[in-house]
């Protein structure tokens, strides 16, 4: 399969959408009578701000993903990161306050969480990096530790799997709009990303260290060093994406089934391979899967006899169509494999 | 096998994908040596429980009670004593004899789920899915069972009749919902790994839908199905319980004993394991790969859907909401058990006992018993990294003298380059 053949695929796909958006704005147009005029009604500045908001943790866990594949080492433990942070902000946030935290105690609570998460992130780099586990069975164990530590903490604490509900911060005026920080920082972080991958050094590391490590061991960078990096940004992002998610929107953890979290990790994994590495197309990519959660969630409130699981399955439906049709991605050449500096 | 240099390093490998990846790391674990294997599944154990019990103590010292087992001036109370956790945790899984009955019936349902597993790990696939299919298989034996049940007589031939038609709808729903990932990475190339995790969202959405709005037992408020009838259930041979038939646990050990035999002693398997181990020398020996990952993920799919065919005859007689997370389980047992269908028996076994304890030390101790899920990513975490056992036995001489070949697919070379993660059978 040649490499050119993924991104061909995913214009025509980007095309479709595209023409699916122009033929719903043609059908409100003409017949704004229908049900599907009603639907596309939905579309509105609000419906464009809780996009933003359910794209947060999705977009977060993306760019993490890119930096730490990019540097070579795969992370599919972003949704276990989610889950440890969205946790620990609500934990800490709670515990400090002892119940109803201040902004200022909420925000205390949002940067435990992120090194929280860059902690976690630390331990998968030792292991995947000092001892050279298998990354995707040790990214495997990183998510299924989360999955069963964050509702055991939350009984020690709270006494069951749920947190009480906590307030979440405030909104700040933007100019003339009122900006949810959480989204602003999304907003901010999406093209420095980008800025620093394609423009800075630590882009050309990042990229070497993933594609040619031998050659970057050679001009003197630690290829170790580097991919440490990727990783810990990996948890630094997961972590903004996971306190985001509780503290931004939510206001509690919520500790049963599939957690809070529900995936959004793993859509994260397919954003950024659907998005090519890109960090702008990652957020894209992001972006749309947001939409659909936020579509079913409008559909809900306006009472559409549609039973919610349904509904609330077409996000995964969509990787899942979506991935069939991208298929393989061109992942860095190194990307899960180790490196050792000197041997030759 | 290889006598490629590391200049290979830079080649822009076409296998050089998510899957090559995943597939050479999925070779590495399946062809560890099986005393190595059962060395580092030891060790990987012995580590959890010591993790564990920090995480035991840590987690006794935040929470508030009573009577805690242990307090210092300046560093505070511990309420949690692992040593009478892990006591409990072992306890509870045999005593009182009831609880035999129940380790038993976990250790019936995960056979099925971690041979589900290791079958599709043995191919080369990971199925993180076999929850989904195991959902949706508990579905189709539920509403089997219901349809057929009016028209066959109440009594021993009829419940033979419904027992095998509803274990046949589990596996044959549980197996075309395998098919699915299977086809979708033989023929898009769409990684396994995100697909059948994707695809466990929506089966328990499907399910769940089906259920809530079609066939929902009226006289419920939760959603579930009507009860089937109690002749069609798996008969309890030697505990006098609801939830535990010897004769699932007997099928189950046969099914893995059979599974084995179809691995080591027949021509499938044996293009199974190849396709799993060496894709390339298998597509050389005349395999159709494309088939093989479909049809290995059907029988992955189809055990995880006897898994959820037993779970209604046995333990539910219905369909219903919240269908224990059986499936992460099996990944764990399988992994465990070095993706082998004989080792999965004890790793089944030992994973039965720790959910069954855990209710006992939830119960008795006001311990979560979501413990048990911290344990399994910790034991799957510790299995990841052979090479750390390697370190630590090296350094305390554990007569480490000889090259370790064994884990690395044979390729290890004596120059200890990082040629064991070019396998030999990347092209």
């Amino acid at each position: 399969m040649s490499y050119a053949e993924p991104s061909r695929k995913r214009r025509w796909l980007a095309g479709v959408g595209v023409l699916v958006v122009a033929a719903l704005s043609a059908v409100e147009l003409f017949f704004p009578a229908s049900p599907v005029a009603e639907i596309v009604n939905i579309i509105d500045a609000n419906y464009i701000r809780s996009v933003l908001r359910l794209t947060v943790p999705i977009a977060f866990a993306a760019l993490g993903g890119i930096f730490a594949e990019k540097s070579g080492v795969i992370n599919i433990g972003l949704e276990g990161l989610l889950i440890i942070s969205a946790f620990t902000s609500i934990a800490v946030a709670g515990v400090i306050s002892g119940g109803t935290p201040t902004q200022f105690q909420l925000w205390i609570g949002f940067a435990v969480a992120v090194l929280a998460s860059v902690l976690f992130a630390l331990l998968f780099a030792v292991i995947c990096i000092e001892f050279k586990a298998d990354q995707i069975i040790a990214g495997l164990a990183v998510w299924l530790i989360a999955l069963g530590l964050a509702p055991f903490a939350s009984k020690v604490i709270w006494g069951q799997v749920n947190s009480p509900p906590v307030a979440t911060l405030n909104n700040f005026d933007l100019l003339v709009v009122e900006a949810n920080p959480p989204v602003v920082m999304m907003l901010v972080s999406v093209p420095a990303a980008w800025y620093a991958l394609n423009r800075t050094s630590f882009g050309r590391w990042i990229e070497a260290s993933g594609e040619n490590p031998k050659a970057l061991d050679t001009v003197g960078v630690d290829v170790r060093k580097v991919r440490y990096a990727g990783v810990l940004l990996s948890g630094f992002f997961s972590g903004l994406g996971g306190a985001g998610l509780a503290l931004g929107r939510v206001g509690q953890f919520i500790g049963g089934g599939a957690t809070m979290v529900n995936g959004r990790g793993w859509i994260g994994i397919t954003a950024y391979l659907f998005g090519n590495y890109n960090p702008l197309g990652a957020f894209g990519a992001s972006f749309l899967f947001a939409s659909l959660d936020a579509l079913q969630i409008r559909l809900q409130q306006l009472g559409y006899n549609i039973p919610s699981e349904l509904i609330g399955i077409i996000p995964y439906v969509t990787v899942v169509v979506v991935l069939a049709f991208v298929g393989r991605t061109r992942i860095p050449s190194a990307a899960g494999d180790h490196y050792e500096s000197g041997e030759e | 096998m290889s006598d490629r240099g590391p200049d290979d390093e830079a080649d822009p490998n076409p296998d050089d994908s998510w899957q090559g990846r995943a597939d050479r790391a999925l070779e590495r674990l399946v062809d560890a040596s099986a005393v190595e294997r059962i060395l580092i599944s030891l060790a990987a154990l012995v580590l959890s429980v010591v993790v564990g019990a920090l995480i035991i103590l840590v987690s006794g010292w935040v929470a508030t009670c009573q009577s805690p087992f242990f307090s210092a001036s300046g560093v505070g109370s511990f309420c949690y004593d692992p040593i009478s956790v892990y006591y409990v945790l072992f306890k509870g899984a045999v005593w009182p004899p009831y609880n035999v009955a129940i380790t038993l019936k976990e250790t019936t349902l995960l056979l099925f789920t971690g041979l589900s597993v290791a079958v599709a790990f043995r191919a080369g696939m990971f199925n993180i899915g076999t929850q989904g299919q195991l959902v949706l298989g508990a579905l189709g034996t539920a509403l089997a069972v219901l349809w057929v049940a009016p028209v066959v007589p109440a009594g021993v031939v009829g419940g033979l009749i419904l027992i095998a038609v509803g274990l046949l709808v589990g596996a044959l729903v549980g197996g075309l919902w395998g098919a699915i990932p299977g086809a979708l990475k033989a023929y898009a190339d769409a990684n396994e790994v995100i697909t059948t995790i994707m695809l466990n969202f929506v089966a328990s959405g499907i399910a769940f839908t089906l259920v809530s709005e079609v066939f929902k037992d009226p006289e419920s408020q939760t959603v579930q199905t009507r009860a089937i009838p109690g002749f069609a259930q798996l008969q309890p041979v030697f505990f006098d319980t609801t939830v535990f038939s010897m004769l699932a646990l007997v099928g189950a050990l046969a099914l893995g004993g059979g599974i084995y035999w179809m691995l080591n002693g027949t021509s499938f398997g044996y293009d199974l394991r190849t396709s799993g181990v060496q894709p390339e020398a298998a597509e050389y020996g005349g395999v159709d790969s494309e088939k093989m990952m479909v049809s290995s993920m059907a029988l992955s799919g189809a055990l995880g859907g006897l898994g959820g065919a037993v779970y209604v005859l046995m333990v539910a007689s219905r369909w219903r909401t919240g269908i224990p997370s059986l499936g992460f389980d099996g990944i764990t047992v399988s992994i465990l058990a070095g993706n082998n269908p004989l080792g999965v028996v004890p790793a089944a076994l030992l994973f039965g006992a720790l959910k069954t304890g855990s209710l006992a030390i939830e119960f008795q101790l006001s311990v979560p018993k979501q413990l048990v899920g911290v344990l399994r990513g910790l034991i799957i975490l510790f299995i990841a990294m052979p090479e750390f056992f390697r370190m630590v036995g090296a350094r305390f001489r554990f007569g480490d003298d000889r090259p370790s070949v064994a884990t690395d697919g044979g390729a290890e070379t004596t120059d200890g380059s990082d040629a064991d993660d070019h396998g030999g059978d990347d092209r």
